[in-house]
């Protein structure tokens, strides 16, 4: 019974990292991280300012030669969403241009641009408008519109350093927590705020180059251990975001 | 110069601003506007061989093209120096053995290109490339707008950056072998440039940017061509007094 039950939990991991070491030439940025997610976890990212949180995404992107293991559950489809693109304002595409480039080949699975922009509470006339031309709120709402286009098993996100959430809108989070229930995601986010944690997420990754704490928020995110992930106070965490 | 082969000389040149224009609007979507300079001139001592092995020029210009090409691919991924670092030192030395390795009177024509003493052959083979640029382009025109606009959000969809890339600069490299005869190593760079930044301050979409790249590409190589007939002038710098002139007047009209 205890076999039949590690078996089913293999075929429910949605991506599993065991291990993973990445290094830029002799400095070490990840050093013995390993983790699991199953289908529906929201998995939150903490960490100091350069403790290797976004090099943790772009290794499972692919996007950095790495040492260890990561297992993505086969045909399952990543969705990204950068921190911040530096794009050229005057870049010639439109919004609608830019959904489609997402789509590579159009399967009755995928999403129409109009119903993309609607999960992220965007209105249809967004469309038209020149990427350049949006505020940093409205932008990073269709990058993870451009995200959810096929329907991905996993979203990464990778949350900007200030807020840029739309005034009077529901904030990025309440996005994402519905667009959890709703596209059935399992979460991995990089996150700055650690109320965020607490509210949105089930599982915490506690990273430090090396891999300080992961479980359940609650249990694993003791003084002790955040003192232990940010040297010293956390008073400065707990007010916003280290900065 | 017969009528018929006249009309060849002002298809080849069009399809080859064309082609320049459309890989231009891509190129300008992550600033590599000086590649296009840079690649000309490594072809330089590419045609000084050829022409001292008695090769088609065009031949001798891609074949260095790719080598320059590969090269700079190459140790920009070993080395992470920035590609312009790269092609600023490719592109003196290319200059250089270029100049030692070609005589006078054929340096000042591989500089400066003259497409209206093309052969007839050479004329169909740029008909030809230019025609299988544009489609090469157009079938993989949303892989390479993703790339050039983020690595990381491509390869995210399950793009390989890296590999686009590489077909990216070898477009490029034909592209530029093609364009040589037109505005030889010092003006074809103004090819894949001007039309394409004229284009980017007139359009609001992709779709429109790509469109007019193109029809200004055409365009101005055709009434360069056709003006540098008439008055005697040379092809490539009138193409670039003509399609300089529109950008500057597009520069007003910016949206």
């Amino acid at each position: 019974m205890y076999n039949g039950r590690t078996e089913l939990k293999q075929v429910m991991s949605v991506l599993e990292v065991k291990n993973l070491n990445v290094s830029y030439g002799a400095s070490s940025v990840l050093e013995g991280v390993s983790f699991s997610l199953d289908k529906g976890d929201a998995l939150a990212v903490i960490g100091p300012n350069g403790s290797g949180k976004t090099t943790l995404f772009k290794a499972i992107l692919g996007a950095m030669p790495y040492e260890g293991e990561i297992k993505i559950a086969p045909g399952a489809r990543i969705g990204y969403v950068p921190q911040k693109l530096d794009l050229e304002r005057d870049l010639p595409i439109t919004v609608r241009e830019f959904l489609l480039l997402r789509r590579q080949a159009k399967t009755a699975k995928t999403h129409s641009s109009e119903e993309a922009l609607r999960l992220v509470g965007l209105k249809e006339e967004f469309l038209k408008k020149k990427l350049g031309e949006l505020s940093s709120g409205e932008f990073q709402r269709v990058l993870i519109a451009f995200a959810l286009i096929d329907r991905p098993e996993l979203l990464l996100f990778d949350e900007p350093t200030a807020s840029v959430d739309i005034a009077g809108q529901e904030t990025v989070y309440e996005l994402l927590n519905r667009l959890q229930k709703i596209e059935g995601l399992t979460l991995l986010l990089i996150s700055h705020e650690l109320s965020v944690v607490y509210r949105y997420a089930n599982k915490v990754l506690c990273l430090n180059h090396a891999q300080i704490c992961f479980g359940v928020p609650y249990e694993v995110l003791t003084p002790q251990e955040l003192a232990k992930l940010y040297g010293g106070g956390t008073g400065k965490f707990y007010q916003h975001g280290g900065h | 110069m017969s009528d018929f082969f006249s009309l060849q000389i002002l298809t080849a040149g069009g399809l080859i601003g064309a082609a320049a224009g459309l890989l231009g609007s891509f190129a300008l979507l992550r600033r590599m506007a000086l590649v296009g300079d840079a690649l000309s001139h490594v072809a330089l001592p590419g045609i000084a061989l050829a022409i001292i092995f008695n090769v088609d020029p065009l031949l001798g210009a891609f074949a260095f093209l790719v080598l320059g090409t590969a090269g700079i691919w190459f140790i920009e991924h070993k080395t992470k120096l920035p590609v312009d670092t790269l092609v600023g030192i490719f592109f003196a030395l290319a200059l250089a053995i270029g100049a030692i390795l070609a005589s006078e009177e054929e340096l000042l024509d591989a500089l400066f290109g003259d497409i209206t003493r093309l052969t007839q052959f050479e004329a169909i083979a740029a008909i030809l490339i230019s025609l299988f640029i544009s489609f090469a382009l157009i079938l993989l025109s949303r892989k390479f707008t993703l790339t050039m606009i983020s690595t990381d959000l491509a390869r995210s969809t399950g793009l390989s950056p890296h590999r686009l890339e590489f077909v990216f600069l070898l477009i490029f490299a034909l592209t530029v072998a093609v364009g040589i005869k037109f505005g030889g190593a010092l003006l074809t760079g103004s090819l894949v440039v001007i039309p394409a930044a004229t284009a980017r301050n007139l359009t609001r979409s992709m779709n429109s940017y790509l469109t007019l790249s193109v029809i200004l590409g055409f365009a101005s190589a055709v009434l360069g061509i056709f003006i540098s007939v008439l008055y005697g002038f040379a092809p490539g710098p009138t193409f670039v007094l003509i399609s300089g002139a529109i950008f500057f007047l597009s520069v007003f009209f910016r949206r």
